[in-house]
């Protein structure tokens, strides 16, 4: 079965789309758009989710979506009106959706009070009562247009739509039914019998008759009767055949189409008969009885396929004219006399998302691109050992050789970015769960917040993307929890009472910069002094700058929270940030301005494969210095350094001037700073824009270089990025610029917290 | 000494054709059937079980289930089979 299992996670991946999509067009609903199109956008994505959901037997999900379809029909009918109300009544239907969806995957619960409640409340929405059937024929049209489940029923189900919509009607099963339906206008009893008569293809598709039972007890009150006459004895039992059958009795107010929808999934795979009033059951059992003598199990042969082909009017519902093979029906019992009804198309086997007109996607698993990428890196390694083995020999750069090894560089070089280009991913599949959390958390603190996206098509490798959820979680939380005021507190201090957070992604020197930020009353830093002293985790004789104050925030063990809510403020906060941002060879800092906010700034290296490198040499080792943080190298001349301090000196840099950092004395390669003069200064530029010069002895070059993790296969060393292979084969570790100007920093200047590397932002 | 027979977790169509074959190995004895860590009941093994009881009483010979777990009487209840299959404590209201 892991074939079923592998569909399910394409059912799952599906289902983040189409959740993604019902969010998209909820939150366009709430802004005013509610136009139809949208709307059925809005249908089609809960639908498309139940479809799959049925037919992987996944109930709380089936039964919680059911409730959201029926009132989002309702609107796609205009039977209920579509207002800003509705819409945010609706996110918040679509946020609990959500939770069904990853507690079907395994991922986290659901509150099941909080999804009856939901469910209730949708109900009212829909008001049976005051929401008449959506039409007179529509019974006849669902009967008609029955959707076979199979594994990928979402196809089916928009299929099956799609014909509903179109009012394209294959042949009707029966005529009996249209009876049923005129009479059942005249009768005026809410007893219904369900015969249900499962074929042994509804187990085989994961279907399941107690889904189908437990969603008929959902429409009111059954009393299911069970008739195992049919069933050989054990000896003889084909444990994979369907043998028993059941005659239900309902008691709902709901009409015939509700019933038919319970068993839209499995239309094909069921024989069904649903009679207004209390039928005799026995009666029922024999007809049943008799009908399964008429027609085997085995004796349905499929019929030669036709083409049917569905002409969509509206683009919107049908975006491509579909050619549907037909597949056979199985003869409803009941009828066993008349002939075979044709029936619904067969879905696509598999669903691919058309995101567009003339693009389509292939989903590819992600160990292959990974394995690309390796491939590629030691492509890029091959050949710098090939150039550099060529210049060994004294080959002069004119030569055919030397032009060859320059186009064989291009290629790798485009073959690399190619490759990136698969990987590489808007931040939008993260930014896009970021509103609801923002509503759930303003509605817990009981604050109001408004979300500003920016930069939500900033394309970030795919490996940083999944790792970024978390630590954009947990910044939003914090800036909304403890950032923004109280409503009341804003109005007191003149500001607008809904706090604006704002999150946004740019590509800034080769790296990617996440910015979360609120406009609200800002880092309290007497009070985080104080706390950071009270809890012994600094000193209290030591003064600080304000940035160093903002930062202590991220020392572990830290809460500001007056009391601890459910929100943030476990004390497990930022310093749980920092790690996991670090642990991804990024870094986080913050700025904060009293009364007008603060800012958390995450910076993590754009891609995690290759980098441009200034190859150096500081003493005798070899270091490779990215060449993004670069701004300009020079040799200094004696008058432009100038000591400051007991060992630091400064560089005169045209107007401006810079400390000196020797790298080799911050990384612990000597013990005492050569002459600046004697080596190469590469002037940097930090994140935050600070410079430094850094002394280096020699420059080798500048090169591309495959980063290897020194936190993935030894640990993380401070002052040090990576690590890579150069073109000779040496190891060469990667300059962490940020880190060395930190380090420096702290070296330098004047007395520093206790535990400085807790401190500083790297 | 009778025999007894642990239901799994999930009785889907995968685990009729094991659960059949559980039955007919110990046939011809009192058997005793654990559904204590029942969490889902499919159509199918409700088909093998109503077998299996029909053949233990065929052959004379004792058929309970043991501590049924919730979501087994309850589905066993939705299935209309209670009275095949539970013993009177369980048989109480519909669900």
């Amino acid at each position: 079965m892991d074939e079923l299992e592998a569909i399910k996670v394409t059912f799952f991946q599906e289902c983040e789309e189409l959740l993604a999509d019902l969010e998209g067009g909820l939150l366009a609903m709430q802004e005013g758009a509610g136009d139809s199109e949208t709307v059925n956008a809005v249908f089609r994505a809960v639908h498309s989710i139940k479809g799959g959901a049925g037919a992987f037997g996944l109930e709380p999900l089936v039964r919680f979506a059911h409730v959201f379809e029926t009132l989002l029909d309702a609107v796609r009918a205009g039977s209920v009106p579509n207002t800003v109300e509705l819409a945010a009544v609706l996110l918040r239907a679509s946020d609990i959706l959500a939770d069904h969806v990853s507690a079907a995957r395994g991922l986290g619960d659901v509150d099941m009070a909080a999804s009856a409640a939901m469910a209730a409340e949708l109900e009212t929405w829909t008001d049976p009562n005051a929401a008449p059937a959506p039409a007179a024929a529509a019974p006849i049209i669902e009967n008609a247009a029955p959707a076979p489940t199979t594994i990928a029923s979402d196809a089916a189900a928009d299929e099956a739509m799609d014909d509903d919509d179109l009012g394209f009607v294959f042949v009707p099963q029966t005529i009996s039914v249209e009876a049923q339906a005129a009479d059942a206008d005249l009768i005026p009893a809410n007893v219904w019998t369900v015969s249900i008569r499962p074929k042994s293809d509804l187990y085989r598709k994961a279907n399941e008759t107690a889904l189908l039972l437990r969603e008929l007890n959902r429409l009111g009150p059954i009393k299911a009767t069970l008739d195992d006459r049919a069933l050989p004895a054990l000896e003889d039992l084909d444990p994979e055949a369907a043998f028993v059958t059941w005659s239900v009795r309902l008691e709902t107010e709901e009409d015939e189409t509700a019933i038919r929808e319970v068993f839209e999934f499995v239309d094909g795979d069921c024989d069904l008969e649903i009679t207004r009033g209390e039928a005799a059951v026995e009666d029922a059992l024999a007809s049943l009885l008799t009908a399964a003598e008429a027609i085997p199990e085995t004796a349905v042969e499929p019929a030669a396929p036709a083409v049917i082909e569905i002409h969509a009017p509206e683009p919107a519902l049908a975006p491509v004219a579909e050619v549907a093979p037909v597949a056979p029906a199985h003869a409803p019992v009941v009828e066993a006399a008349k002939p075979a009804a044709p029936a619904a198309p067969t879905p696509k086997a598999t669903q691919v998302e058309v995101p567009g007109p003339g693009q389509s996607v292939i989903r590819v698993d992600p160990e292959r691109i990974d394995r690309l990428i390796d491939l590629v890196g030691e492509l890029v390694i091959n050949q710098a050992m090939l150039a550099q083995r060529v210049g060994e020999y004294g080959i002069a750069p004119s030569s055919n050789l030397a032009m060859g090894l320059d186009e064989l560089e291009q290629l790798t070089r485009e073959i690399q970015d190619s490759v990136m280009a698969i990987r590489a991913q808007p931040v939008k599949s993260v930014f896009q769960r970021m509103p609801r959390l923002v509503r759930e958390v303003a509605n817990m603190t009981g604050k109001q917040a408004r979300l500003v996206m920016d930069g939500e098509n900033t394309e970030v490798d795919k490996t940083v993307i999944e790792r970024l959820s978390d630590p954009i979680t947990h910044m939003l939380r914090n800036a909304i929890d403890h950032g923004l005021e109280s409503p009341e507190e804003r109005k007191a201090a003149g500001k607008n009472p809904e706090g604006v957070v704002r999150l946004a992604a740019l590509h800034r020197s080769g790296r990617i910069v996440i910015e979360v930020s609120d406009d609200g009353k800002g880092i309290n830093r007497e009070r985080v002094l104080s706390i950071a002293v009270k809890k012994g985790l600094i000193s209290p004789d030591l003064t600080l700058t304000d940035e160093e104050i903002d930062n202590l925030i991220f020392l572990p063990g830290f809460s500001t929270a007056d009391k601890i809510s459910d929100v943030s403020g476990r004390g497990v906060g930022m310093d749980v940030v920092k790690r996991s941002v670090q642990a991804l060879g990024g870094r986080i800092s913050i700025t904060s301005r009293p009364g007008h906010g603060s800012t958390f700034t995450l910076s993590l290296p754009l891609t995690l494969a290759v980098l441009d490198g200034m190859v150096v040499d500081v003493a005798g080792e070899t270091l490779v210095v990215p060449l993004a943080a670069i701004v300009e190298s020079l040799r200094p001349k004696p008058e432009e350094v100038r000591p400051l301090g007991p060992v630091g000196s400064v560089l005169a840099v045209r107007d401006s001037f810079v400390p000196l950092i020797d790298v080799g004395l911050t990384l612990g390669y000597r013990d005492h700073s050569p002459n600046p003069t004697d080596g190469v200064v590469l002037l940097v530029e930090g994140e935050d824009g600070s410079r430094a010069a850094l002394v280096a002895d020699a420059i080798h070059g500048q090169r591309q270089v495959v980063i290897k993790s020194l936190e993935q296969n030894y640990q993380q060393v401070e002052g040090v990025a990576a690590a890579t292979i150069l073109g000779d084969g040496r190891v060469a570790l990667i300059l962490d610029v940020d880190a060395t100007i930190a380090m420096r920093r702290r070296e330098g200047g004047a007395p520093r917290p206790t535990e400085p590397t807790l401190i500083a932002a790297e | 000494m009778a025999a007894a027979i642990a239901l799994p977790e999930t009785l889907d169509l995968k685990a009729a054709a094991p659960l059949k074959a559980a039955f007919l190995e110990r046939r011809g004895a009192a058997i005793t059937v654990e559904a204590d860590q029942v969490r889902r009941l499919g159509g199918l093994c409700l088909q093998v079980l109503l077998a299996a009881r029909k053949a233990w009483d065929q052959d004379g010979q004792a058929f309970s289930i043991k501590g049924p777990s919730e979501a087994f009487v309850e589905t066993t209840r939705l299935f209309g089979a209670e009275g095949a299959l539970l013993s009177a404590e369980f048989q109480g209201a519909e669900s």
